[in-house]
């Protein structure tokens, strides 16, 4: 705990939440039903995933001399690097827009009901918050 | 767009990785702009053609659309 500061005590406690979660989730098996096991281990699972990322990367935060340190900084602010990152995200954006629609697809054929309102109403969304960004942006530039 | 990029770094015996200090930005990026593989923005090339002491038009040879 010695090298733990106190930015890392979120991320700490969070992990140990996480890994109490799933222990308990498995150790109470099928006593529990299955929605809630499902809760308990996707909770652990993205509360474990984020916490124990946040904790590496202050880790390695540490370990940085601070030229290596100032050449992050300039990486982060680099234009190329901008550019790069918002022309990933909106061809992200399409790659999970035909993901959501083989889901619904999937759904359609599969299970239905739910399901296929579900994956309709995330297409939606998906696509009203780029409508709701480019909105926002074309009033700031 | 083509630039003289490389050409005046040379003369100056700079390295990719001086050049990029004294413009704030990577080397990957000063890299890209003399291979032509990215166009810089009005900011940045300002930048170089002041950090070289001649004016954009002199750096960034702007191609003339064929008739």
């Amino acid at each position: 705990m010695k090298g733990m500061g106190k930015h890392n005590l979120l991320p700490g406690l969070c992990l140990g939440i996480a890994v109490g979660l799933g222990v308990a989730a498995a150790m109470l098996g099928e006593r529990l039903s299955s929605p809630v096991s499902g809760l308990c281990f996707g909770l652990a699972g993205v509360l474990g995933g984020l916490s124990g990322s946040r904790l590496i990367m202050a880790h390695f935060d540490r370990t940085w001399t601070p030229e290596e340190r100032k050449e992050i900084e300039r990486a982060e602010h680099d234009e190329r690097n901008m550019v790069i990152r918002e022309k990933a995200a909106y061809a992200s954006w399409y790659w999970s827009l035909y993901l959501l629609w083989g889901l619904w697809l999937l759904t359609l054929v599969t299970s239905g009901g739910m399901y296929v309102a579900f994956a309709s109403v995330a297409i939606v969304l998906h696509c009203v918050f780029l409508m709701v960004n480019v909105n926002r942006w074309s009033k700031k530039l | 767009m083509t630039n003289r990029i490389s050409e005046l770094r040379k003369d100056l015996r700079l390295s990719q990785a001086e050049l990029a200090d004294a413009v704030d930005v990577t080397r990957q990026t000063i890299i890209s702009l003399e291979s032509g593989r990215y166009n810089a923005s009005l900011l940045l090339a300002h930048k170089i053609a002041k950090f070289f002491g001649l004016t954009i038009e002199e750096v960034f040879l702007f191609e003339e659309d064929a008739p």
